[in-house]
């Protein structure tokens, strides 16, 4: 068979795999590691339209995580609108925040801007900790919101097992991968592409890159918002610091930056790197050897980055080149770059 | 293209997943399995691991004396996970707990933030839950059957700090007028705070300051200074462990003397505490669950062997986690069975007055139908120097006072 | 009106401190245009370090300046040699090191829950012999350790401007933070550079380090506390500039200090945050800086 063949084979058979896992695995642990992992996956995912494409290093992401979840649950709770509309409210009400706070930071040099993220998002951290009703809002402040049990529910968006959980978010992890791939071959991917390498060059080309950074931003922090919609609705417990402090802003980015940003299976693949190494960690050390599964990302994190600064996906993805290549027989020639479809990093030239 | 090559990962991990999930192995059952979730490392480990060994100690006693004699003689086996009192991995491990590990009964977890949730899972999946401190009232005032607490919660424990504040006033005709909330802006201290109010109100004090402050400040100098700008009759602090200590230190350098310092616990009680802060603490109150001189038969024996194992004095979650160990192996030794609906029937149904479960400060252990204890009290103690060594002393209520102590009212 | 002559005499004291963690900082970021993630873990080691010869030595604080200070400064001279150095070289054609700062953000991974598997996640203190201690001028009471934490600083900031002004190392640093490729030019060796700037900048977290020693406590996480304050005063006060950092602390120590009189002292955070990012939008280049083009 062609490459092609072999590639949408292989597609297809981890498509079917994917689906059909929770039928065979029945641990619920287990089915949560799965679920958590797609969760950063599309997290990541969502992030990765800023940090990747869009070429800068947003480190206060979680905050729109945090938007998200406060959206649905404040909604759900006073006024008893299903999780499934509030997580829409989350969304545009995150985008809404992204594009304020994206227009004038969006300007600014790379370390800035992660200074600037960190900063808004612990900003916004402290003051909802700081805030018991806001309005007619009940935040909480620091003991965050319980969700109570409604039992099995769809339209109260909560389940008594882990099964539909998973395809939830099986389902928006498959739907944000295939977003990633039409922005990255549209216009859209390639404007922003030459927006991050050079900047200049490219509005002397008549590109707006201001404009299109911030529909990056725009569409990533709504997609960030729905994620925190469902990790609500799984957990039906959070609170400020646990959702929307730098740990998991800092993870978010870690991710993406060890699979490989501006690659569309990058975040996949950190995820599938270092998120059984982070729960397996835990369990099995959690009580000898506190803090060991952060030391080790964090090494994985220097080694990475010295040895392979584009993450973990270039050379994975040419090791698959070569293996697809011998399988099918195909030569060299036989796949054009798009077997390398990256973006954003490796720009406009 | 890449999402091939994502997708053929995926399948890969999968697989490998799917693999490891076959390799758990099975669990043998002739033991009964005793779920914790407990703090073990993080800001509030001192007090986990302090919880940790009172159980071990409850349950090698327990097995030694036979264990759960209406099973054949059944062992119990203590299971944990860490909390790092982040209430999502308490969650999470609650979870690991008890369809992974299959515990046949959980407990924990310290931190009121981290208990809440968690003993919402194991409400959802059926699984009884025995809560030896964690304060906060909604934990048991959420109509759930499955959950048990040991311990006061918060809405008596102010309610008792008030009482005693009243009764050493009449006791001493001293009369205070003004009073100084200053607590820690987590779940704990903003849940007293809220009663506080209330009851200051109600008894007639004038709140001169209501400053919630951060756990993690950097330097509390700022809030010490509003202190002492409003030079407040009485001070009542709800601390962690480190907080606890920079404030009693910088109150003492910045020369802030109220007439009463009422603490709540937690840090104040912390073993740590009058390690660090010495003499500065002298003519302190504090609230706790117990006192090493709470007047019960058994209490010197068992701190000591406590204390020759671990190195220090019971205290407070310790005394609740040992006593929680025996109201479960009471409750399987009655409900003769695994079965967690009898087993938590036998749960409510508990009338615990003998055995070393009563070195608590109160006379039983019985749970109301909200699975709260009724009987729970707590004591209020005084940091004095007793023989030349920092000590802290019972003073109330006046029946549990330490005999031929007289408290210092007002302290300044 | 005392509570609020206390409240400015504690601002300055404490931001005189905050500068101190900064002043690392802004060098570094001044020196060699990166921003080091990892600087607060770098605080935490040098209290570490001096927790630890205090507790095992009994030695007098002050004498501890001797000792930390200079075993930070090969820490930090070898950190950045084995860790640093390699990713920077490879970054030299890229305009903005991003990659620097993620492997700072792993080396701060690494440090923090090394010392938390090391050290336990207990909250430690330490008594020294200046430990509470406090004299009184008027009705103000002025805390020895802090006080002298505040000459300490003082003394550090003007030894680092003399030391970068008046002799020909700090002036080669200077001449790479302002143009690197002139520099290079001019014979300075670039990277012997960086790695001086980095191990000079943790020096001085020693330094710190040793004086908050006394009267806080010390634990694997405390850098991060330090390490957003740090970065918000030298965004402040001008990347690289001394001045800068020791007013952007005194301006955060002050909020700190006095705003708590008028609101709950929990908002003070939020509030250094707020003025941070107006900061950030209005003049990003600080108090003294210039506008980097970089």
């Amino acid at each position: 068979m062609s490459r092609k063949q072999l590639d949408m084979t292989l597609l297809g058979l981890a498509g079917l795999l994917s689906f059909g896992l929770p039928l065979v695995i029945s641990s619920p642990t287990y089915l949560q590691i799965l679920i958590l992992l797609f969760f950063y996956a599309y997290v990541t995912t969502a992030w990765n339209l800023v940090g990747g494409f869009a070429g800068v290093l947003p480190l206060g992401h979680s905050v729109f995580v945090g938007i998200g979840a406060y959206s649905s649950t404040i909604l759900t709770l006073q006024y008893g609108v299903s999780p499934w509309i509030g997580m829409i409210v989350g969304g545009l009400l995150a985008s809404g925040v992204g594009v304020l706070i994206g227009r004038p930071t969006l300007r600014m040099r790379g370390a800035y801007f992660a200074l600037c993220t960190i900063a808004f998002a612990e900003g916004v951290r402290v003051m909802i900790e700081n805030i018991d009703t806001l309005g007619p809002f009940k935040l909480n402040g620091p003991r965050g919101l319980l969700i109570p049990l409604k039992g099995d529910s769809f339209w109260n968006y909560q389940f008594m097992h882990k099964g539909p959980y998973y395809y939830i978010i099986l389902i928006m992890l498959v739907l944000v991968l295939t977003l990633t791939w039409f922005i990255s071959k549209s216009k859209i991917g390639y404007y922003l592409a030459a927006g991050g390498d050079e900047p200049e060059a490219a509005e002397a080309l008549g590109v707006n890159v201001a404009k299109y950074k911030l529909m990056a931003m725009a569409l990533s922090c709504f997609l960030t918002a729905l994620a925190g919609t469902f990790y609500a609705q799984l957990m039906l417990y959070f609170y400020p610091k646990g959702l929307m402090g730098l740990d998991l802003s800092f993870e978010i980015a870690f991710i993406a930056l060890i699979g490989g940003r501006g690659m569309i299976a990058g975040p996949l693949v950190g995820a599938l790197a270092l998120r059984p190494l982070n729960e397996f960690t835990r369990i099995y050390l959690g009580d000898q050897l506190p803090g060991l599964h952060l030391v080790i990302f964090g090494l994985i994190l220097i080694l990475v980055m010295l040895y392979q600064p584009k993450g973990l996906t270039p050379p994975l993805a040419r090791l698959y080149g070569r293996l697809a290549n011998r399988i099918t027989g195909s030569d060299k020639s036989g796949h054009r770059t798009s077997s390398l479809k990256t973006t954003g990093q490796e720009g406009a030239q | 293209m890449n999402k091939s090559i994502g997708g053929k990962l995926v399948g890969l991990a999968l697989t490998a997943l799917v693999a490891l999930s076959f390799a758990a192995p099975a669990a043998a059952q002739k033991t009964i399995k005793i779920g914790n979730v407990e703090p073990l490392s993080g800001p509030s480990a001192s007090v986990g691991v302090q919880g940790k060994q009172a159980r071990e100690m409850a349950i090698e006693e327990i097995n030694a004396a036979g264990g759960i004699k209406s099973l054949g003689g059944a062992k119990l086996e203590l299971v944990y996970a860490d909390s790092k009192s982040d209430p999502t991995v308490g969650v999470t491990e609650t979870e690991r707990l008890i369809n992974t590990e299959k515990v046949n009964i959980m407990t924990g977890c310290w931190n009121s933030a981290v208990t809440y949730p968690a003993t919402q899972v194991a409400e959802r999946y059926g699984v009884p839950f025995v809560v030896p401190v964690a304060v906060r009232d909604t934990i048991t005032e959420r109509g759930f059957k499955n959950v048990f607490r040991i311990a006061a919660k918060d809405s008596w424990w102010v309610r008792d700090q008030f009482r005693f504040l009243k009764d050493m006033q009449e006791e001493t005709g001293q009369k205070m007028k003004t009073i100084a909330f200053v607590y820690e802006n987590g779940d704990w201290g903003t849940g007293f705070a809220e009663k506080w109010r209330a009851l200051a109100k109600q008894d007639g004090y004038e709140v001169v300051l209501d400053e919630p402050y951060p756990s993690t400040a950097t330097d509390l100098t700022p809030v010490v200074n509003k202190i002492k700008s409003v030079n407040p009759d009485i001070l009542m602090l709800v601390s962690n462990a480190a907080d606890a200590i920079q404030l009693t230190n910088t109150l003492a350098e910045l020369r802030v003397k109220p007439k009463v310092v009422l603490s709540s616990g937690g840090g104040h009680a912390d073993p740590k505490f009058l390690e660090n802060v010495g003499k500065n603490a002298l003519n302190m109150f504090d609230e706790v669950e117990w006192n090493t001189d709470v007047n019960k038969p058994g209490v010197k024996e068992i701190n000591a062997k406590f204390k020759q194992k671990y190195g220090y004095d019971l205290a407070g979650e310790s005394v609740d986690a040992y006593a929680a160990m025996y109201a479960i192996a009471d409750a399987f030794e009655r409900a003769a069975s695994t079965d967690p609906a009898k087993v938590r029937d036998a749960l409510a149904a508990t009338k615990l007055t003998t055995g070393p479960a009563m070195i608590v400060s109160y006379d039983g252990i019985e749970f109301d139908e909200s699975g709260q204890n009724k009987n729970a009290g707590i004591v209020i103690v005084q940091v004095a120097d007793v023989g030349g060594k920092l000590d802290r002393v019972s003073v109330w209520p006046k029946s549990a006072r330490r005999a031929g102590y007289k408290p210092v009212f007002p302290a300044n | 009106m005392t509570a609020q002559i206390q409240a400015v005499l504690d601002g300055i004291m404490m931001g005189a401190m905050y500068g101190l963690t900064a002043l690392g900082l802004t060098l570094i970021f001044g020196v060699m245009k990166v921003v080091n993630f990892a600087h607060g873990s770098l605080l935490m080691v040098g209290m570490f370090a001096a927790y630890w010869l205090i507790k095992l030595t009994g030695i007098h604080p002050y004498l501890a300046l001797l000792i930390v200070p200079p075993f930070l400064f090969l820490f930090g001279y070898f950190l950045q040699d084995l860790v640093i150095k390699p990713v920077f070289k490879a970054e030299q054609q890229v305009r903005e090191p991003l990659t620097v700062i993620i492997v700072t953000t792993g080396v701060w991974y690494v440090l923090d829950n090394l010392a938390l598997m090391l050290f336990g996640a207990e909250y430690r203190t330490v008594r020294t012999a200046i430990t509470g201690t406090s004299f009184s001028i008027g009705n103000v009471i002025v805390s020895v350790p802090k006080f002298s934490g505040f000459v300490v600083s003082l003394a550090t900031a003007a030894g680092l401007w003399l030391f970068m002004r008046k002799t020909r190392t700090g002036k080669a640093l200077q001449a790479t933070s302002l143009d690197r490729e002139a520099a290079n030019l001019m014979g300075i060796n670039q990277y012997r550079i960086y790695n001086l700037a980095f191990g000079i900048g943790t020096a001085i977290a020693g330094v710190a380090g040793c004086v908050i020693m006394p009267f806080y406590s010390v634990y694997p996480s405390v850098g991060v506390v330090f390490d957003i304050r740090a970065f918000i005063i030298v965004v402040l006060g001008g990347l690289g500039s001394i001045q800068g950092a020791m007013l952007g602390g005194l301006v955060i120590g002050l909020i700190e200090s006095v705003f708590p009189l008028f609101m709950t002292s929990t908002w003070t955070e939020a509030i250094i945050y707020a003025i941070f990012l107006i900061i950030l939008f209005v003049k990003p280049s600080g108090f003294f800086g210039h506008k980097q083009d970089w």
